[in-house]
């Protein structure tokens, strides 16, 4: 049987293959990604994100449809004609808040919570920003998925909230109140951390108590975004933040995202208007030169470049042959940075104080509309750096006047110069108040020749969720919140 | 263990087997039926055995058989022929040129050699010859048009682009669709390896691009899962078995060969302009416009002044776009050295292919050396090797939309001067007529990616026949190559303005080993009655690794180096590692050589699967019948019958690392602006992860791909006519597909087990030989497939998702229910309806039903449906026609093929109509138009209903109110006929060559892609920038086709 011996030889290579199959076969972790992560390092992309999706392609939108910019290509030329389609704004829908911010956030607060909740300073904050995060959600949209999303494969396909159980909580459909997430958030952060954030926290360097501030002051937001529909709740929420009396007082306690100046670390609005390929579709509006000039307001060339010497802004839905691009009036580095840098500033001291002024006028909250609306302006101007004495000629020259609503006007006027750089809080104002008033863009097309008051669906979303409405809302219907 | 007991006890039961009769010594000629003439190094074999010899020079052979066995009698080219010995000493054989297809040995899958009567399914042989010199330096091009039920499709005429091969259709929604490549026994690397965003980059090669076609003997296509079983998973998409050059069977002569051609490629295809109107907006001048909609040349300004301030005439350029590319070449030399005999032989091949392409600063530079032996010792042990090293440079230009050189000469004005106005300034950076937009010539000469790829695979294989009917043989082949490619983008680029370079480089490493055990008699229970067993096991492993380093933001202008760079957290790094066991087995009966039956199983385990579920079986089961022998049919007419059927199952297993949902370093943004961790701080570099779009399932299992096919070969006229025909029905099951998930979820897809794909197909070759008379002969070869493939279902609640690799603006190559694979969805003109009284658009009285709806405003086309079909890329059919006339030593063919059907989604063509430049669109450009559609009316008793649209647009408003990139107006009809391949060959007659060391000489001309008519499209629709891979009949803006011609010469001494 000289011939068996041989035959085993062969099977050599079969033995080999089959006696260690298991661990021969065992090989398919992957060494390209982690399977876990701490709260560390989620921490700074959800910061990213947040003011990612603030500032990016939504910002392009809102500052052109409330005129700070012009749209002289591209997307934003047709945004100022009012052409705003369910193609558009599915990177912001998907990438930066459903699958950037909210998911980040939901998965650092689930990091937070592990542990027995060692780490639940995280959970606090990342409350804080999904909060932020499902608002520009929801006032961009409308109704949105909220309760039921970012479940992952427990519901691939979430239905949808409204606008008004987002805002307010629907205790029979078993819906959070955004009020009461930043709540929850807030009491996280008294909670014992053991794990805390430091250097990780590019927006407040691990301090908690910043966050705080800033929790509090996201009530006073949304108070006040919901306030002409609501204003017994919004009155409430900011009785209640008032009498605890923590929130945001100094333009040191902003909450701002500063990216870098490197690129890949740069504040969107920068990489767009300065050294994208699309560099040339923005420019300042004239109207909102007009706005300014009107009031001799010394911001202007803080906010907008002058690079022939001169602001040259164009008329928002212009369409002609422009001027050489390297003579327009751009974002200056009060927006945008010196090299990149931002910062996005997603709530600030000035709105803290415009929205007092404004609910202490029309909500009767505590607290004297003109010092407060003074207190907006002076805040808004120091951080442009304007020397104080112009600071105040310029409160003396300015201060609130009239009838309620022409001082209404003046708050909200104020506010809408102050915000230069973040569209969507100016966008809200204005869709909510009506103030200050724009004039219809040239060559307005779109839906009906209206301004976009809403965005539509995305293809995306509809596609893949039946519980969306296809083709749904269109850019011309209001949100819930805005009632007229 | 228990598995081993098993094989062991198979083994076992072989030695059982008869043993065979005494031998007697037989001997003959072998002539050919052309002229008479001996036929040296015809194959001789004794069926069911490896016994066998090859004719001498003179056609005469000589060998010792057992009495009672057949001899098959096989050369390329000619028919086989089986004999049964009888007793008979001298056997003399005539043998049948020109009717190969019907009846001759070929490889089938695990390199066994089948006689292909016995195949219950469906191969096709593609003989050398037909590949080599053919003005084509790529082998998958060089098969367009020959085969059937198989589609090849180019990704352009970049020099080294990659092409993409479907056998039968898409089986996988996610897996590779491309066939199984195996050359000279070695699982071949096939992979397209895409640096960039297979949307922005130039084309990188598939890696059969590696492959020399001078150096291939034959090439056989097994187009079902029937046919490619033993190989396993990876075959379920068929296989494509390559064998190069031996110098087996060289009659113990040496010979050389030298081939060599030189051609010269023109770009060809490009859309008609109109030259009576130049650059603007509105009959105005705008200086720095992409548009077309611009004053007259005649009646317009005579002057103009450009963005720069330089006063310019104003006048058509109509070359502007042509001249933009260069007549490019391709130089090719192989050098063979082939000999021995049936019991030794080698073969060395050295080749080089050049090849600059039309746009500039492309070329393709390959370069083969390959070894390879084989010899019997005298203990019969028969070992054989080869190995080969091949080089292949590839200097590439990106495409794509935006910031690319041909994402910008659909955008060039008429009156644009491209090729005498200056594109780069001293500072290097673009000149051009609008400064936001990037010079094509700039981009093709500082946004470039170069790569060199060096690769070794080889092949060892030792085999002994323990019994004369026992055969045990282990196989080992390696397959390994590294890519580096390094991709530059100089400051100033259109998509990357800082500048960046990056340095990539790709490692792949596959190895197998395989042991075959063949068991064969002559004899099995009864006479007549053959048997063969198989036994095989093979051990896989598969290795990939990529390296990453972007240097981005650069310094100094010109330097070339990563080290120019400031930023680089784009670098990283990527690997896999896979492996397989499978076992696999095959038994074979036939039946006085009319009747067969194949039975084959193969069992897999892989590491990609669930651990406690990562073993799957499955079988295939082949019959063949040939009634003319079974019933003495033969008559002048029908002299060759057989019908054959055959069912398989494959499974596929999984790419590797699917189970786990894992995290990602973060980022945010597009091409527009974005961010990317680590981000650099001012606090220092930040790293930031978040949970990754992809959710994981523990749960995955198989794939598997069902095949039915019936089919017929019938020889007609002593086989001058002969059809090859074959139907079949593939449904593929629980594919592992990342099924799109709302982005409300959080997510972007999940991994699972999905839904079900069917093709259903007729294909069919039809041969023939109409004339025959004083040595003229007229071959005739048709190939026609007609493919339909269905997305059956994909999962409970979801009827679309979209196919990983990309989407863009709007658009998504996708899988939708109902519809063939890879429609792409986007958002759909609305149009009246008249089914669903409840949704939009609705027409009760049906008068409008179909027609678009058009906003009663504008005049343009209401808001569009999101999540609709817009384009649909299968072809009714195609076919393709050979002509070969041949007299004397002279041969013509010449290869038309068809595309029937099929959309095809393209920018350019959306581009140059919206932009005016299209010659249709300066067609009575004065004229107003109306899109076409009706305009939604209240009647006056309040009910909804339409009117014709009559609102007038200008030609500007009309053209481009068609549509322009993302949209329904992008869509065109892909049919293409095309003068695919001319060749006219020339052998000096051997009375000339007597004197001289040359045993043949010919030299010859040929040329590719000569003419094409493509109706409903503005150029070749045959392009597909995304190169090989799932997602077809896209053209975002890509390089254009050429047109090869050139000549070309072989000797042999």
């Amino acid at each position: 049987m000289t011939i068996n011996i041989k035959k085993i030889y062969l099977l050599t290579p079969l033995l080999l293959g089959m006696g260690a199959c298991s661990k021969f076969l065992d090989i398919n972790v992957t060494p390209n990604n982690p399977t876990a992560i701490t709260p560390n390092v989620s921490l700074p992309a959800v910061e990213a994100a947040a003011a990612f999706a603030n500032a990016n392609e939504l910002n392009r939108f809102a500052s052109v449809v409330v005129q700070h910019l012009y749209g002289a290509g591209g997307g934003p030329a047709a945004t100022d004609i009012y052409v705003t389609t369910g193609e558009d704004l599915n990177n912001q829908w998907q990438g930066e808040l459903y699958n950037g911010v909210l998911i980040d956030a939901q998965k650092m607060i689930e990091l937070g919570d592990a542990n027995n909740g060692n780490a639940k300073a995280y959970s606090g904050i990342g409350k804080i920003l999904k909060a932020y995060g499902f608002a520009v959600a929801t006032d961009c949209w409308g109704d949105v998925p909220y309760s039921q999303a970012l479940k992952g494969e427990a519901n691939t396909q979430p239905g949808i909230d409204k606008q008004e159980d987002i805002y307010k909580g629907n205790q029979a459909q078993n819906i959070q109140s955004l009020f009461d997430l930043v709540r929850e958030g807030l009491a996280d952060l008294d909670a014992p951390s053991p794990v805390k954030p430091g250097t990780d926290d590019i927006i407040y360097g691990g301090d908690l108590n910043k966050w705080k501030l800033a929790g509090n002051s996201m009530l006073l937001k949304f108070a006040n975004t919901i306030s002409r529909k609501e204003p017994e709740l919004a009155r409430t929420v900011i009785n209640e933040v008032l009498t605890r009396n923590v929130y945001i007082k100094s333009n040191a306690d902003d909450m701002n995202f500063r990216f870098g100046t490197a690129i890949n670390s740069q504040d969107p609005r920068y990489t767009y208007t300065i050294l994208s390929l699309f560099r040339d579709d923005l420019a300042m509006s004239s109207r909102f030169q007009g706005v300014m000039q009107g009031l001799s307001d010394p911001r202007l060339p803080v906010f907008f470049t002058r690079p022939g010497g001169n602001f040259l802004g164009f008329d928002n839905g212009l369409r002609a042959t422009l001027p050489s691009s390297t003579t327009w009036s751009r974002y200056n580095a009060y927006v945008i940075g010196a090299g990149g840098e931002g910062p996005v500033r997603m709530l600030t001291n000035f709105q803290r104080a415009f929205i007092l002024a404004e609910s202490a006028l029309i909500l009767g909250t505590p607290g004297v509309p003109q010092t407060l609306y003074a207190e907006g302006i002076r805040a808004s101007m120091t951080l442009a750096g304007i020397p104080v004495a112009q600071i105040d000629a310029y409160v003396t020259a300015n201060a609130l006047t009239g009838t309620t609503q022409e001082r209404l006007a003046q708050i909200m006027t104020q506010k809408y110069i102050a915000f230069v750089g973040n569209g969507l809080e100016v966008w809200n104002d204005v869709r909510r108040t009506n103030l200050p008033r724009l004039q219809l863009s040239q060559n307005a097309a779109g839906i009906d020749g209206t301004p976009q008051v809403r965005l539509q669906y995305t293809a995306t979303e509809r596609t893949r969720n039946p519980k969306f409405p296809n083709p749904g809302p269109q850019t011309n219907a209001r949100v819930w919140w805005d009632i007229d | 263990m228990r598995k081993i007991f098993f094989g062991s006890w198979l083994l076992s039961l072989l030695f059982c087997l008869p043993v065979l009769a005494q031998d007697v010594s037989i001997s003959g000629r072998v002539t050919s039926s052309d002229d008479g003439s001996g036929l040296p190094g015809v194959n001789i074999q004794v069926t069911g055995t490896t016994k066998g010899t090859t004719t001498d020079v003179d056609g005469r052979y000589r060998l010792s058989v057992p009495a009672n066995s057949r001899l098959a009698f096989s050369f390329i080219g000619f028919g086989t022929k089986e004999v049964s010995v009888n007793n008979q000493s001298t056997v003399n054989v005539v043998l049948t040129a020109g009717s190969q297809s019907l009846d001759e040995i070929v490889v089938t899958a695990q390199g066994i050699e089948r006689d292909k009567r016995s195949l219950g399914y469906s191969t096709q042989e593609i003989d050398g010859s037909q590949l080599s010199q053919r003005s084509e330096p790529n082998l998958l091009n060089a098969l367009q048009g020959k085969t059937a039920g198989v589609n090849i499709t180019g990704a352009s005429g970049a020099p080294g682009a990659s092409t993409n091969i479907n056998i039968r259709g898409i089986t996988s929604f996610n897996g590779s669709n491309q066939p199984l490549i195996i050359v000279d026994g070695i699982i071949f690397n096939n992979d397209v390896n895409n640096t960039q965003n297979t949307l922005f980059g130039s084309q990188p090669s598939n890696r059969l691009a590696d492959v020399n076609p001078e150096n291939i003997e034959s090439l056989n296509i097994l187009k079902g899962p029937a046919a490619a079983v033993l190989y396993g998973s990876r075959a379920s998409a068929g296989a494509i078995i390559i064998t190069t050059k031996s110098g087996r069977n060289n009659n113990n002569k040496t010979e050389v060969t030298v081939t060599s051609s030189y051609n010269v490629q023109d770009v060809y295809g490009i859309p008609k302009f109109q030259n009576d109107f130049g650059q603007g907006s509105q009959n105005l001048f705008v200086n720095n416009s992409t548009n077309s909609w611009g004053p007259g040349f005649v009646g317009g300004p005579t002057s103009v002044t450009n963005i720069q301030g330089q006063v310019r005439p104003y006048q058509a350029y109509p070359n502007n776009v042509r001249d933009f590319y260069r007549q490019g070449s391709i130089l090719q030399n192989t050098v063979n050295l082939a000999g021995g005999d049936v019991n030794r032989n080698f073969a060395l091949s050295v080749g080089n292919t050049t090849q600059q392409g039309v746009s500039p600063n492309t070329k393709f530079v390959r370069t083969n050396v390959q070894v390879g032996g084989e010899t019997r010792l005298n203990n019969g042990i028969k070992i054989s090797g080869t190995v080969s090293y091949v080089q292949s440079v590839q200097d590439g230009v990106v495409g794509g939309n935006g910031g690319s050189a041909f994402g910008q000469l659909t955008r060039i004005p008429r009156s644009y001067d491209l090729t005498g106005e200056p594109f780069v300034d001293a500072n290097l950076r673009s000149v051009y007529f609008n400064p936001t937009i990037i010079n094509p010539y700039w981009s093709v000469n500082y946004t470039r990616q170069k790569g060199q790829v060096d690769r070794v695979f080889g092949n060892f294989i030792v085999s002994k026949d323990i019994k004369p009917w026992l055969n045990v043989l282990y196989r080992v082949t390696g397959d390994t190559y590294t890519d580096r490619r390094k991709f530059t983008e100089a400051i100033g680029s259109g998509r990357t303005p800082l500048g960046a370079i990056t340095q990539d480089n790709y490692f792949t490493n596959e190895l197998n080993g395989d042991l075959i055990i063949t068991a064969k008699t002559n004899k099995l229970f009864l006479e007549g009655l053959t048997g063969n067993l198989i036994l095989g096991n093979n051990i896989n492993q598969r290795k990939f690794q990529n390296q990453t380093v972007v240097g981005a933001s650069l310094n100094i202008p010109g330097y070339e180096n990563v080290n120019n760079g400031t930023v680089f957290t784009n670098s990283g790094e990527s690997s896999t590692l896979r492996r397989l066991v499978g076992y696999y087995a095959q038994a074979s009966l036939g039946y006085n050589n009319y009747l067969f039956l194949e039975l084959s199983g193969r069992a897999d385990q892989s590491s990609t699967l669930p651990q406690n579920n990562n073993t799957y079986f499955y079988p295939s089961a082949a019959v063949s019948f040939v009634p003319t022998d079974a019933f003495k049919l033969d008559s002048k007419i029908l002299s060759y019958l057989k019908v054959r059927g055959s069912v398989a199952r494959v499974g596929r297993d999984a790419d590797p690392y699917l189970l786990n949902s894992v995290y990602t370093q973060s980022s945010f943004g597009n091409n527009v602006a974005s961010i990317q961790f680590p981000l650099a701080l001012a606090a220092g570099n930040i790293p930031g992860f978040g949970i990754s779009g992809r959710i994981g399932s523990q749960n995955l299992k198989p794939e598997f791909v069902t095949s039915a096919e019936v089919g017929l070969n019938v020889g007609l006229f002593d086989n001058r006519i002969g059809l090859d025909m074959a139907y079949f029905d593939t449904r593929s099951t629980q594919q592992i597909f990342d099924v799109a998930v709302a982005p409300t979820s959080g997510f972007d897809n999940r991994t699972t087990n999905v839904g079900e794909l069917r093709n259903r197909g007729i294909e069919f070759t039809l041969t023939g030989t109409p004339i025959r008379v004083n040595g003229f002969k007229w071959d005739v070869a048709l190939n026609f497939t007609r493919i339909r493939n269905n997305v059956v279902s994909i999962i409970e609640g979801v009827e679309q998702s979209t196919i990983v690799g990309g989407s863009f603006i709007g658009i998504s190559p996708s899988i939708f229910v109902g519809q063939p694979y890879g429609v792409i969805v986007g958002g759909a003109n609305p149009r009246v309806q008249s089914t669903d009284a409840n949704g939009a658009n609705y027409d009760p009285t049906g008068q409008f039903a179909g027609q678009y709806v058009i906003n009663p405003i504008t005049g343009g086309f209401a808001p569009t449906l999101a999540g609709k079909v817009l384009s649909n890329l299968q072809q009714n059919y195609t076919a393709g026609l050979s002509n070969t006339f041949s007299y004397k030593g002279l041969a013509l063919t010449i290869l038309a093929d068809v595309r029937q059907g099929g959309q095809i989604f393209s920018f350019g063509g959306a581009d140059v109509r919206s932009n005016g430049s299209l010659f249709v669109t300066g067609i009575d450009r004065d004229q107003p138009r109306i899109l076409p559609g009706v305009i939604p009316v209240t009647n006056a008793d309040g009910t909804r209903g339409y009117r014709p649209n009559n609102i007038q647009l200008s030609a500007q408003s009309y053209w481009g109110g068609l549509g322009g990139l993302g949209s329904e107006g992008a869509v065109f009809d892909a049919t293409v006929y095309r003068l695919r391949e001319v060749a006219l060959n020339y052998s000096l007659p051997k009375t000339l060559l007597g004197k001289t060391p040359f045993g043949n000489i010919s030299v010859g001309v040929s040329g590719r892609n000569l003419l094409f008519y493509a109706p409903g499209f503005i150029a070749d629709p045959e392009v597909n920038t995304q190169g090989a891979g799932n997602i077809q009949g896209l053209d975002l803006n890509g390089q254009p086709n050429t047109r090869n011609i050139g000549a070309n010469i072989r000797l042999t001494f």
